[in-house]
């Protein structure tokens, strides 16, 4: 029961990092990363309940405040008040990307299969998922055009890592976690003011235009 | 098998086929009824789909002077195809009527003979939207049949068999067990059925504008009994979906014995399965546009992946 909880919500975070890489309105890709962060908090909290790890609970209420409802609004703020034009704009298209998505999940699982945890029932598909996470985040940041987009990319790998950390080691000593927050909420404000330089000086959020500063 | 067996197993695919055409304009109607609730407005009362099916039943056929025979077989063809689908798909039981027939294959073949006919019948009397939407419609078809397929082989490789009724029996033998591969084909299906349904991220079935429409503009051309067909056809294909989703990622429920008690207790979770898909189909009409056209083959390469995808994991 427990272990169905854990592959529904890790198999649900893979299928919003996917519509994610095939999404092209912005607000709808910060809501499925709010729809995953959600998941992996349910997920903190399933393990928190069934392994009597009461930090844990701190955890899962720290990700669904931060990452599931506080850092989506801000980005959301963040854009209404760029007031940019709210498309996606990849360098791939959306079926190549899927492609290319795909090949790396199954790199991901594969070498999920390689770690001693690894080889077996839930460990596997936990592993599995967050290195296919990784890679699509990854992904994600080296194919989107727009500042705003590589801050949702950094952040589902942010997640990814956190799923490994949680599921598999059931959890890093609070503080740890607590730290890794505040660093996440920071990176996120700062990449907003620095996304807000990059609007004022360029007019634009195409990151490929920074080329433009070199002498 | 006796003579007397064959006659009741007949009798339950004649029942089956027909309990399932006879709830599948309420499936219809409720949807658009939550729809409407959601928007505020009263919506239309629950008997609405029957009203316009006896509607159109009542009418006299109106055929192009141009039209050849192809126009008349085509509703035909794809109401029989629609039929012939439920016949292999288990509803309460898990046994199918026709489950000797043939499995999956047998299933997507069916439905494709159907569309081909209609497709076939739009381009019959050369009318420009006939022909356009049936290219609409053929498109969109190219692409999801085979995400539809991958998605049942994945089901269908955990329980080892193509026959739907022997995977249903294999999934409730099992019990619950839950592989990621579900959740992925899961995803990926749901998103066959928004784009074969012709629901609306993919079509608006509510309206008749002429860039936007795909099924509606292969059907413009036809009226009174031929039109009830088709309506009818497609909202049975609309629950025979449904039941398939429902049938192979939660088959709980389902009654494994022809007991009257088995039987009440599979029927009132079917209803109520049925009914929460129709409460998701709804949210996802609600709260998303329309997509462009040239946007939607993005949409079903996702669940192309999707499905691939699922169908990959469950080797590694």
């Amino acid at each position: 029961m427990t272990n169905d909880v854990l592959i529904l919500c890790a198999a649900g975070m893979l299928v919003t990092a996917y519509l994610m890489v095939a999404q092209k309105a912005l607000f709808t890709t910060i809501r499925l990363y709010g729809v995953q962060s959600l998941l992996l908090g349910i997920l903190a909290a399933t393990i928190a309940a069934t392994e009597s790890q009461p930090e844990l609970f701190v955890t899962a209420a720290v990700t669904v405040a931060l990452k599931a409802v506080l850092i989506p609004w801000f980005l959301m703020r963040v854009i209404d008040r760029i007031g940019i034009h709210r498309e996606i704009e990849p360098f791939l298209s959306v079926p190549a990307s899927l492609l290319v998505c795909v090949g790396l999940t199954v790199i991901g699982y594969r070498v999920s299969t390689g770690f001693p945890e690894g080889a077996r029932g839930v460990s596997h598909h936990l592993i599995g998922v967050a290195l296919s996470m990784l890679w699509i985040g990854l992904f994600l940041m080296v194919t989107r055009k727009k500042a705003i987009t590589q801050i949702l990319a950094l952040l589902t790998v942010e997640n990814a890592v956190f799923l490994v950390a949680v599921g598999v080691t059931s959890g890093m000593p609070l503080v740890v976690e607590l730290g890794v927050a505040f660093d996440v909420i920071l990176a996120v404000l700062l990449l907003g003011i620095l996304v807000h330089r990059i609007v004022e000086r360029f007019e634009s959020m195409d990151v490929s235009r920074l080329t433009k500063l070199k002498g | 098998m006796s003579t007397i067996d064959a006659l009741i197993a007949i009798g339950l695919a004649v029942l089956q086929a027909a309990g399932l055409l006879a709830a599948a304009p309420l499936l219809k109607t409720t949807i658009k009824k939550m729809k409407a609730r959601l928007q505020n407005r009263q919506g239309p009362p629950w008997r609405q789909g029957y009203y316009d099916l006896a509607k159109l039943l009542s009418k006299e056929p109106v055929r192009s002077a141009d039209a050849s025979w192809i126009y008349v077989a085509g509703p035909r063809v794809y109401f029989a195809a629609a039929v012939a689908a439920t016949l292999l798909v288990p509803v309460l039981l898990a046994a199918a009527p026709l489950e000797a027939a043939g499995g999956i294959l047998l299933l997507v073949g069916t439905l494709a003979v159907g569309r081909f006919a209609l497709a076939v019948a739009a381009l019959d009397t050369g009318s420009p939207f006939g022909g356009m939407g049936a290219s609409r419609d053929m498109t969109i078809a190219a692409l999801a049949e085979p995400a539809l397929m991958l998605c049942l082989l994945t089901s269908a490789l955990a329980a080892g068999s193509l026959n739907l009724g022997v995977l249903v029996r294999d999934l409730l033998q099992q019990g619950p067990s839950f592989h990621p591969s579900d959740m992925l084909a899961l995803a990926g299906l749901f998103i066959i059925i928004i784009a074969e349904t012709g629901r609306i991220p993919v079509d608006n079935p509510a309206t008749h504008l002429e860039l936007t429409m795909i099924h509606e503009a292969m059907v413009l051309e036809y009226a009174g009994p031929d039109l009830a067909l088709v309506e009818s056809a497609s909202a049975l294909k609309e629950l025979l979906y449904l039941t398939l989703l429902v049938d192979l990622f939660i088959p709980a429920g389902i009654a494994t014995s022809a007991t009257p008690g088995a039987i009440v207790v599979g029927l009132v979770a079917w209803a109520g399965k049925i009914f929460l898909l129709a409460v998701a189909i709804t949210l996802a009409e609600s709260t998303n546009a329309k997509l462009r056209l040239f946007r939607v083959p993005e949409l079903v390469s996702v669940s192309l992946g999707l499905a691939f995808l699922a169908l990959a994991i469950r080797f590694l």
